[in-house]
């Protein structure tokens, strides 16, 4: 019986597959006179695919097999790659805009420390007849921030999980709205909207201030939930507290204040509630864009991880189907 | 009753408007850093009954 060259030879000339089996039927692998791997397993899908599509009439049922075997790990391959190049470039985005905001921040701290310092200093206390409280959830509209967001809604749901009658609330952002209007939609009374993308103003405070100043709501107390910035990896969620003009005029240390009448203390009422909710929204801003840099980071790496084990199981798949698929030409042309 | 209260301004309203006046008046390059801090991009939507108030 006589053997027949069996030649498989590829549309691109990189590739080319030559089998002589010998007359003894058995023969080891080794026999095969050369094949050239390809360089990139990329080129191994294109030829392979090609060749399947030819209308080369040689193709046996097992080379369709392994042909759609290897497809479907190049496949893999071609999911698994663009996930390098892009690590770099989401990590720095968020690197650069957390730096802005660390640097926006300081100035900003004065505010809030002046405003609250006051109220700390004349013993302002809620007014006792007057129990409804405005609470202002300071969140923002993007995500992939980690806790942030949640952990504000969760200490605003944990506040008021006895009895949300006597609060309004303010969601600043639409993460917030999202999380708190399932349980507490009645007692919102406004959300703020294109919170995140570009840094906040002054404006912005004043403007959310006002709204609660002419909503008519009556409160005798008021507070902003906030993430504080503690440090890259930390921060806190803290309440910052803030009065009507008549609790500070009922407030037991004002006394200690000189030439105060009714209209300075509103207009200063005005002004620090804006400065508090100015200082309130910078700090949030630098705790999101922290949580996010450490968030975007260890995505990276959990990414990182995969793409190294799936490369493994990559290689190893492809090394299998190839020495199958040598067996199994080896065989079939030692049967003839 | 200050004039601007007499209108209907809140304090904030009145320092906005007197921020901004300080802006203008300022020289380059101090003018266009200013310029950075000026300006609101948010939008307030009212709710009513758990629900917003579309307008």
């Amino acid at each position: 019986m006589g053997f027949s060259k069996f030649l498989i030879l590829s549309p691109l000339p990189c590739k080319v597959i030559c089998v002589f089996p010998s007359p003894s039927s058995k023969r080891s692998p080794a026999s095969i006179s050369g094949t050239s791997t390809p360089s990139t397993s990329s080129h191994l899908c294109r030829d392979f695919l090609s060749f399947s599509l030819s209308p080369a009439a040689h193709l046996s049922s097992s080379q369709c097999i392994v042909g759609h075997r290897r497809c479907s790990v190049c496949q893999v391959h071609q999911d698994v790659q663009p996930g390098d190049s892009s690590r770099a470039s989401t990590w720095a985005a968020a690197a650069a805009k957390y730096a802005r905001a660390e640097r926006e921040l300081k100035p900003a701290r004065p505010y809030g420390a002046g405003a609250a310092a006051f109220y700390d200093k004349a013993e302002v206390k809620a007014l006792e007849d007057k129990p409804q409280q405005v609470i202002v959830a300071c969140s923002s509209d993007r995500g992939l921030c980690g806790a942030i967001h949640s952990s504000i809604c969760k200490h605003i749901k944990a506040e008021l999980a006895g009895d949300a009658s006597k609060a309004a609330i303010i969601c600043v952002g639409d993460k917030s709205r999202a999380q708190l209007q399932r349980t507490l939609a009645g007692s919102i009374i406004a959300q703020v909207g294109e919170v995140g993308r570009k840094p906040a103003t002054f404006e912005d405070a004043g403007r959310i201030m006002t709204f609660i100043l002419n909503s008519g709501y009556e409160f005798g107390s008021g507070k902003i939930v906030y993430n504080k910035f503690k440090t890259v990896v930390s921060y806190d969620t803290l309440e910052m507290p803030f009065y009507p003009s008549d609790a500070i005029n009922a407030g037991e240390k004002i006394a200690l204040y000189d030439s105060l009448d009714a209209d300075v203390v509103q207009s200063y009422m005005e002004y620090s509630l804006a400065s508090l909710m100015f200082y309130t929204l910078k700090e949030g801003a630098c705790s999101e864009q922290s949580s996010r840099m450490t968030a975007m980071d260890a995505a990276s790496k959990n990414a990182g991880e995969m793409i190294d084990k799936l490369t493994l199981t990559y290689n190893r798949t492809r090394q299998a189907v190839i020495t199958g698929e040598l067996i199994e030409i080896i065989s079939g042309a030692a049967a003839v | 009753m200050t004039f601007w209260r007499a209108a209907g301004l809140n304090y904030i309203q009145y320092s906005a408007i007197a921020a901004r006046a300080v802006r203008q008046a300022l020289k380059e390059p101090m003018k266009s850093e200013a310029a950075k801090r000026e300006g609101s991009a948010i939008r307030i939507i009212k709710w009513k009954d758990g629900k917003a108030i579309k307008e």
